[in-house]
């Protein structure tokens, strides 16, 4: 009867890998999620890689590269073409990820498996929407319902409702209850009794302290270090957990008006923070309030310098300052470098606010006791120089001739083939135009090429004597001279929004900040060289936990109150996801799953129901009352069929009649209080109310744990006398009787 | 004032025949405001006792009290809803009023760029009117603490109130503007508020909802007028003003601190870095609030087109304007030479606008643009028309030599775009408002005949005056729980509890699951009730009476073995706990209150008095008995109902009425009759009487 419902992890189950699931709902399959860890391994994605092409849609849930990591790869290498749904922040701020991830990791080596253009286009198709937006999808998912929802943890992050006929299936990963400096706390908890529940058992076995209390920690021991010389790093990820962090310290700076400087050094800082300053809708309501009544933006970070490139870094010495650089893996990107630099003077502190992912480098250091030195691969990109350049020149010489010639060939059938259809759309001028602005993007990359006269414009290489193409223009002629077309007058609205564009240069997704730029666009051909090194550690290493998640303690009480009736429980690790595993099925009557990954289970709903259309006549005849925020009202009907539709009809012989219903939910305290309005004495005596001098009002049976079903038992009793009528009656006046 | 009922009948739904349509089922919607007027944009709409507000704004053209919308014709604190489409003051300003001075005590929606302006407006609006009006309608603290009570909402974000689901697109028109999308019950409106298909320098068209709404209250500004294409709007303004400075006048534009204004700007900005010749004649913007906005512009850049934001992603901010310089007070300014000069209000009334204009009024090389529209009543308004002379502020007469040009970049939509707006969504149900009484008129004319043959309805109410509209939406319920184990076949008969959702949606479940499917919020309930009542004798007396008394009296199974206990009717548990008295248990409904009621009686006289009760034979005789007396009550009664009743054979009744006659059975109610009403009518009769005859079956399946 219902829907059916099937859940594949391709990563992240009975562990902390990536996150990415397969989510099929009534045959539609959904990803949810397409992460990679920061080690950007591509064995890592066989599972995803069975399946991409089959997917039909793609749920993004937080801007960092656990969640979306894999997808610029997925896109280029695996096949996968499906629409990506995202929330604007883990649009932009996903996107600032990925550039941010390539820059580092193209510094240090030959970087191949995507490039900044399959992240531009993996990120094209993103589909944004707002929280709490209805998204209806179409065709293949006709009659379903996505809808994201605040999760708190990263900005943007979602927490994604799914409703096909009415069930609900919610996918809540790293969520966070906790209201925080910049973010509003998950409304997960809103959510009524959904069908499914997948969430993670990342923080199950972690308990936090006071947030006050945390973000205090966090300061006094950044200023233990400073105060006395020392300077400090703390591994960021690009756009995520880093601004909470970044509002922290910019704000305790600004209080106590202190002087040491704070780098916030990614390559892509500075338009991280521009693109955040315009997200104040999607952060907590204090922040968009203050912006609303004063227009103070607290993203203007006013103690925070915001770096692209480690000269910049370099220029400012020893003195102590924070650092806070990406990636929190300490693989690659500015952090890596800078640890490498910093680990040496016992003075300095890493200080690391999340748990480091799995094989890496941050990881390895947050064992305890940490290593006292670690092997590392220190790289730099360096130009060519002397024979190297010499022969990479020829080689891009050829590659270059070779391209221009498939170019030519491609662009001559292209031109006889619109030739043959359309003269008017082999305009020539229209070639220049439409071509020029593609390649402008694209020519950066090839450097000039000699062969081509006119951008766009490639002769055959077959032609002896290139010419441009030349069209003869057939005029018709009729009486009254040529036949003019007035559409060819016409002021056109596109050309003037062309002019209005100029200058705006690739329109795309906006901007990669000018030093990554020119990393980008320097075509100084240029090599890697490494070497492999051992860092003596004797900084002080410390671990606080600032990745914005529910603790364990948070998730319980969570899941408890959801109530899915059916469980299912990834990303975390083995002992994690078992203890909570226990913990649900101990506590609660519901379902709960723990699949491995590439583990198909069917979370199918067992839930009867059924829709029938409720007839007019039916419906004037009943009296509901009403209660709270419902209406109730009890239902005697017979079954009827219009439209091959079921139908409720007023029965045709009167009912038998029906035990009677009381409702009412009734708590013994709030009864006590009423009484005492009443004029009654009233106490509790040993779990049971006594009222007046005999009577006691008492509630049996167990079933009313919440979400528990089945309805309460109260007990009345006393010897016969008039209290006890009275006490009855106004016990009556709780409940409505149906 | 009495409320003149344009009554509409619904096409899209199933109308309902006349007659039966219920109240609820009906919808309601009254112009307080902008009914065939422009300015007070204020549209009150119920349906299903629930009430929707959509804007309140005051009219430019009155002042005080004057300027609100007709709130006393609503009940404010019925309305649950309050939606704002935009931060306009004839769609926001009378917000303040509306939270502060009425017992409106719902909730009020806007989008985020509209919350953050709007305060800086109204802060304005208040110290600008202050200086002329007496009677304010609030005052600055009415507003800060109007903040406190508006919510924000995000385009196309689902928001539920109170079973009203409501949600919002982008409209054009100025940053912020909202279209809103109701959804109470199924049934669908949407509110356009004021809205521009047109894509400009800063500001997305206006989308159109995928849905074609039941209703679409929707604005006629410009009713069949028909704009000219931006790019020669442009043209011409950028020529007037150019034309205007290098002859050495003065060039006023008045126009609303925010909204075109912005979008103006731009477009001087832009045309002066291109003619350098230009750069040493100023571009004045006189607007400290616009200043103070700006903050907001450079923030919502969300809100904006994908132009501005590839803009913002490139370079700096465009609203960083390189050739326009603020000017805070007429004190400061330098009137010496050419300049440009944008200042507000843009009707004219009052305000640094009006007193250049009273300035350079005389002088026949100075030009006025008017840029957008104006509201009837304001000197704008006066002055497109060229009159010889004006009115100045002080009172004096003056000759009018100015320029004044006309053009419209108000961001309003013309008869193409609503034609096209309205083709695209089709709805059977269009109340036009925001517009004066005869664009109105020929709007209605022109959309009459547009949608002529499709059924669409259109209606063009005056301020007050309600259209009524009947929806006869489709009730589906989703049966839940054990009580949908399996799918029933065509005759089967469902009983259990309904429940109505806030929401309407409806679910039919078995008592007992109730808490399960209000997730705790109700729950079904059982009373125990256990009552002792002081008796000393022996139980086999009660016992004895009891048996006389009632039908069933059986011995207790369930009970401890060594405690006698009898069952009365399969209810009441009579049990004797000690010596010197008996306990009686039951579960409350009220026939075992009766019961038990009735069981202690008997008990209680059992010590007063001796036995008194029917011997068992006579009760096998009276049964007999009272079928005939139970006979004879009914022929009675049917007398009394029908008037010509005979008694036939074997208890039958013959029923005779106007001709047409019934046979009653009289034991089993068979009526046989060739007029249906006739016998539905009978055989009710006959259930009624029986019951009241008969005693209360006691069984309860």
């Amino acid at each position: 009867m219902g829907t059916s419902v099937q859940v594949t992890p391709l990563s992240g189950a009975y562990g902390e890998s990536p996150l990415c699931y397969l989510l099929a709902v009534d045959g539609f399959r959904f990803l949810l999620d397409c992460g990679w860890s920061d080690l950007c391994d591509p064995s890592q994605l066989e599972p995803l890689a069975k399946v991409a092409p089959t997917i039909d849609a793609v749920l993004l849930s937080h801007p960092d590269m656990m969640h979306l990591g894999a997808l610029p790869y997925a896109m280029k290498h695996l096949g996968l073409s499906a629409p990506v749904y995202a929330t604007e922040p883990v649009f932009r701020l996903g996107l600032l990820t990925m550039y941010d991830h390539f820059l580092s990791r193209w510094q240090v080596s030959d970087f191949d498996l995507f490039t900044l253009d399959d992240v531009d286009s993996a990120f094209q198709n993103v589909v944004r929407l707002k929280y709490s937006q209805n998204h209806l999808l179409r065709d293949k998912g006709e009659g379903i319902v996505i809808a994201p929802h605040v999760a708190g943890h990263l900005l943007g992050g979602t927490v994604w409702k799914i409703t096909k006929d009415g069930e609900d299936v919610i996918y809540a990963v790293d969520f966070n209850h906790r209201k925080e400096t910049h973010l509003n706390g998950t409304v997960l908890t809103s959510f009524v009794r959904p069908a499914v529940l997948i969430t993670d058992a990342y923080n199950a076995l972690n308990n936090q302290g006071y947030k006050r209390k945390q973000d205090q920690n966090f300061v006094d021991a950044l200023l233990k270090v400073l105060a006395s010389g020392g300077s400090v790093l703390l591994p960021v990820d690009t756009a995520g957990r880093v601004l909470e962090l970044l509002l922290i310290l910019d704000e305790y700076w600004g209080q106590r008006n202190l002087k040491y400087p704070i780098h916030f050094l990614t390559n892509v800082s500075t338009s991280t923070i521009d693109f955040v300053k315009s997200f104040l809708e999607w952060m907590n309501d204090s922040i968009s309030k203050e912006f609303e009544q004063n227009r103070d933006n607290p993203f203007l970070l006013k103690n925070v310098s915001l770096i692209i490139n480690k000269e910049e870094l370099e220029k400012l010495g020893d003195a102590p300052k924070v650092v806070l650089a990406s990636m929190a893996s300490l693989e690659v990107g500015f952090s890596h470098d800078i640890f490498v630099e910093m680990a040496n003077d016992t003075k300095n502190l890493v200080l690391f606010t999340e748990k480091g992912q799995f094989g890496t480098l941050a990881r390895m250091l947050q064992v305890d006791p940490p290593p006292k030195a670690v092997k590392v691969t220190v790289s730099k990109r360096i130009p060519l120089v002397g024979d190297e350049l010499k022969a990479y020149e020829e080689e891009q010489e050829r590659i270059k001739k070779e391209e221009s010639l498939k170019a030519s060939r491609i662009k001559e059938e292209e031109l006889k083939a619109s030739h043959g259809l359309n003269a008017k759309a082999s305009d020539p001028m229209t070639i220049d135009g439409s071509s020029s602005r593609k390649s402008s993007n694209a020519g950066s990359h090839f450097g000039a090429n000699v062969d081509i006269l006119i951008d766009g414009f490639v002769p055959p290489s077959t032609s002896v004597a290139p010419m441009f193409p030349f069209f003869e223009n057939t005029a018709e002629w009729d009486d009254f001279g040529e036949v003019i077309n007035p559409d060819d007058y016409m002021m056109k609205q596109e050309e003037m929004d062309y002019s209005m564009m100029h200058g705006s240069g690739d329109g795309l997704d906006g901007k990669i900040d000018e030093g990554s730029a020119r990393l980008l666009l320097d075509s100084t051909p240029s090599k890697v060289v490494s070497n492999e090194m051992t860092v003596q550690v004797r900084c002080s290493l410390a671990y606080m936990d600032f990745e914005g998640r529910s603790d364990g303690r948070s998730v319980k009480s969570v899941i408890a109150h959801v109530a899915p009736l059916k469980l299912v429980l990834v990303h975390g690790s083995a002992e994690a996801t078992e203890h909570l595993k226990m913990h649900c099925a101990k506590n609660s009557d519901l379902h709960v799953y723990a699949p491995q990954v590439e583990e198909t289970i069917d979370v199918t709903s067992d839930l009867c129901a059924y829709k029938v259309q409720l007839s007019e006549k039916l419906m004037s005849n009943i009296i509901s009352k009403k209660l709270g925020e419902h209406e109730i009202a009890w239902l005697d009907a017979e079954v009827g069929k219009e439209d091959e539709k079921l139908i409720l009809l007023p029965p045709s012989s009167p009912p038998p009649p029906h035990k009677s219903v009381l409702v009412g939910d009734l708590k013994l305290a709030d009864f006590k209080q009423f009484l005492e309005n009443k004029g009654w004495q009233v106490e509790f005596a040993g779990g049971a109310l006594r009222c007046g001098e005999y009577i006691t009002v008492r509630k049996i049976g167990d079933s009313i744990q919440k979400g528990g079903a089945g309805s309460q038992q109260l007990v009345i009793e006393g010897p016969l006398c008039e209290d006890y009528y009275k006490i009855r009656e106004l016990l009556y006046s709780q409940f409505y009787l149906l | 004032m009495a409320s003149v009922a344009a009554a509409l009948r619904s096409v899209g739904k199933r109308a309902a025949p006349g007659g039966d349509r219920e109240d609820g089922d009906r919808m309601v919607i009254t112009p307080l405001g902008a009914g065939n007027e422009v300015g007070r944009s204020c549209v009150h709409m119920s349906y299903r006792g629930r009430a929707v507000l959509f804007d309140c704004g005051v009219h430019p053209g009155y002042s005080g009290v004057a300027a609100l919308p007709y709130f006393d014709e609503i009940d404010p604190a019925a309305v649950d809803v309050l939606l704002v489409t935009h931060f306009h003051l004839d769609h926001a300003a009378a917000l303040p009023y509306f939270l502060e001075k009425t017992a409106f005590k719902g909730r009020v929606f806007m989008t985020h760029a509209t919350k953050a302006i709007y305060q800086l407006l109204l802060l304005d609006y208040v110290r600008v009117s202050k200086a002329s009006v007496d009677d304010m309608l609030f005052d600055e603290q009415d507003i800060h603490r109007s903040m406190d009570r508006i919510e924000t909402v995000d385009f196309h974000q689902a928001v539920e109130v109170n079973g009203i689901r409501f949600w919002c697109y982008a409209a054009g028109h100025v940053l912020g503007a909202a279209m809103f999308a109701v959804d109470i019950a199924g049934a669908r409106v949407l509110y356009t508020g004021d809205y521009s298909r047109e894509e400009d320098r800063h500001l997305p068209a206006a989308e159109t909802p995928p849905f074609s709404p039941d209703v679409c209250v929707i604005e006629s500004t410009y009713g069949i007028q028909q704009h000219q294409p931006r790019d020669v709007r442009e043209r011409r303004f950028t020529e007037i003003v150019s034309s205007t400075v290098s002859q050495g006048g003065r060039v006023l534009i008045p126009a609303y601190a925010l909204g075109r204004a912005q979008e103006l700007l731009l477009i001087l900005d832009e045309y002066w870095s291109n003619h350098p010749e230009l750069h040493k004649i100023p571009i004045h913007y006189a607007s400290a609030l616009a200043k103070r906005c700006m903050a907001v512009y450079q923030t919502h850049m969300s809100s904006m087109n994908e132009n501005i934001r590839n803009k913002f992603g490139c370079s700096s901010n465009p609203f960083n304007f390189k050739h326009v310089e603020s000017l805070n007070s007429i004190d400061s300014f330098h009137d010496v030479g050419p300049s440009v000069v944008m200042a507000s209000p843009g009707g004219l009334q009052s305000g640094l606008s009006r007193q250049l204009f009273d300035r350079w009024c005389e002088d026949g090389k100075n030009a006025c643009v008017i840029p957008g529209y104006v509201v009837a009543g304001t000197l704008a308004k006066t002055i497109i028309n060229e009159p010889r002379e004006v009115t100045l502020a002080n009172g004096l007469t003056a000759p009018l030599n100015m320029q004044v040009h006309y053009i419209s970049f108000s961001a309003h939509a013309d008869f193409p775009q609503t034609s096209a707006f309205l083709g695209e969504i089709r709805p059977p149900n269009i109340v036009l408002v925001h517009g004066e009484a005869n664009e109105m008129a020929r709007l209605k004319q022109r959309l009459v005949s547009q949608f002529d043959g499709t059924n669409t309805n259109v209606v063009s109410p005056k301020n007050c005056q309600s259209v009524e509209m009947f929806f006869r939406s489709e009730k589906v319920a989703k049966a839940v729980g054990s009580l949908a184990e399996k799918v029933p076949n065509v005759g089967d008969s469902v009983s259990g509890l309904l429940l109505t959702t806030k929401g309407f949606t409806y679910q039919v479940m078995d008592p007992d699951e109730l808490r399960v499917y209000t997730r705790a919020q109700l729950s079904s309930a059982n009373i125990t009730q256990r009552i002792s009542v002081p008796y000393s004798g022996s139980f086999e007396v009660v016992r004895y009476r009891l048996n006389q008394m009632y039908e069933s009296v059986e011995e207790s199974a369930v009970q401890e073995s060594d405690v006698p206990a009898l069952v009365v009717h399969q209810r009441v548990t009579v049990s004797r706990d000690s010596e010197t008295s008996v306990t009686l248990q039951w579960s409350s409904d009220p026939i075992s209150d009766m019961v038990s009621d009735s069981v202690v009686a008997v008990i209680l006289n059992i010590s007063r008095k001796g036995p008194k009760g029917v011997r068992a034979e006579e009760a096998a005789r009276t049964k007999e008995e009272t079928e005939r007396m139970a006979h004879k009550v009914v022929h009675a009664l049917m007398v009394s109902l029908f008037g010509d009743v005979k008694a036939g054979q074997e208890g039958e009744l013959v029923i005779s009425v106007d001709g047409d006659v019934a046979h009653l059975d009289g034991k089993s109610g068979d009526v046989e009759c060739e007029n249906a009403a006739l016998k539905e009518r009978i055989e009710t009769a006959f259930r009624r009487i029986q019951g009241a005859v008969r005693p209360i079956p006691l069984s309860a399946s």
